[in-house]
């Protein structure tokens, strides 16, 4: 993620149909159920429910 | 965007995601240039007093170009356009009011997105940030929003608040 100065770069939130929800860009990531705190360039988010890896995607919205 | 004004230093400033205006009250002297030329944006009757949905960018450029004062000024969204900016734009922030210009670099810096995810609920991300949908439609959002993660929400993809009813649990 490295990009110029110059650059305003405003984070990026992506939903994909029948798919994750992408974050990219500069953003404070928590989950207040498993107390993590991060500051990760991008993530990938679980919107079906179905993910064994939760908060995560893991693909499973495919299966 | 929904949400178009804030205030600003010394005023308030208001965005159609691609120029923002400022608007300055004490620079003010009532020339009346803005909401002759254009009420459907500047209209002093009205709260807020600028709509910047009434008119094309082009529009609004033009017409706040024509203040005689800084009281309104403009800029592009995307600081690389507002480089070398064409003294003929009068009003631009270049030349009116160039301690914006700073202003607004430091105040992007200290733009901050934050993504929480609710225990057994939404992922609630707030800050100033481009939404997009799947395929091509972006959008510029400020604030809150609140996005289903349990999969059974009827608002798709927004959180209407059915993981309680399907007792969702994060596991």
């Amino acid at each position: 993620m490295e990009q110029g100065k110059k650059e305003t770069s405003l984070t990026e939130i992506k939903i994909i149909d029948g798919g994750p929800l992408e974050i990219k860009g500069k953003f404070s990531f928590r989950d207040l159920k498993r107390d993590i705190e991060d500051t990760p360039d991008e993530v990938s988010i679980c919107r079906c429910g179905k993910s064994s890896d939760k908060p995560f995607c893991d693909g499973s919205h495919e299966k | 965007m929904e949400k178009g004004n804030n205030y600003f230093s010394g005023g308030r400033k208001y965005t159609n995601g691609e120029i923002t205006v400022y608007w300055k009250p004490t620079a003010c002297v009532h020339a009346s240039f803005c909401y002759r030329e254009l009420i459907e944006v500047f209209d002093p009757g009205r709260r807020p007093w600028v709509d910047m949905k009434g008119a094309s960018t082009e529009e609004i450029i033009r017409v706040v170009n024509m203040c005689p004062t800084e009281a309104l000024t403009w800029k592009w969204n995307d600081e690389e356009k507002n480089v070398n900016i064409s003294p003929d734009q009068t009003n631009h922030i270049n030349f009116r009011r160039p301690e914006l210009i700073e202003k607004a670099n430091t105040e992007d810096e200290k733009i901050s997105v934050s993504v929480k995810i609710m225990p057994d609920g939404p992922v609630v991300i707030n800050g100033n940030f481009v939404l997009e949908y799947s395929g091509n439609r972006k959008e510029f959002k400020e604030g809150y929003i609140s996005l289903c993660r349990c999969g059974a929400s009827h608002q798709m993809p927004f959180c209407d608040g059915r993981h309680r009813k399907i007792g969702y649990e994060d596991k």
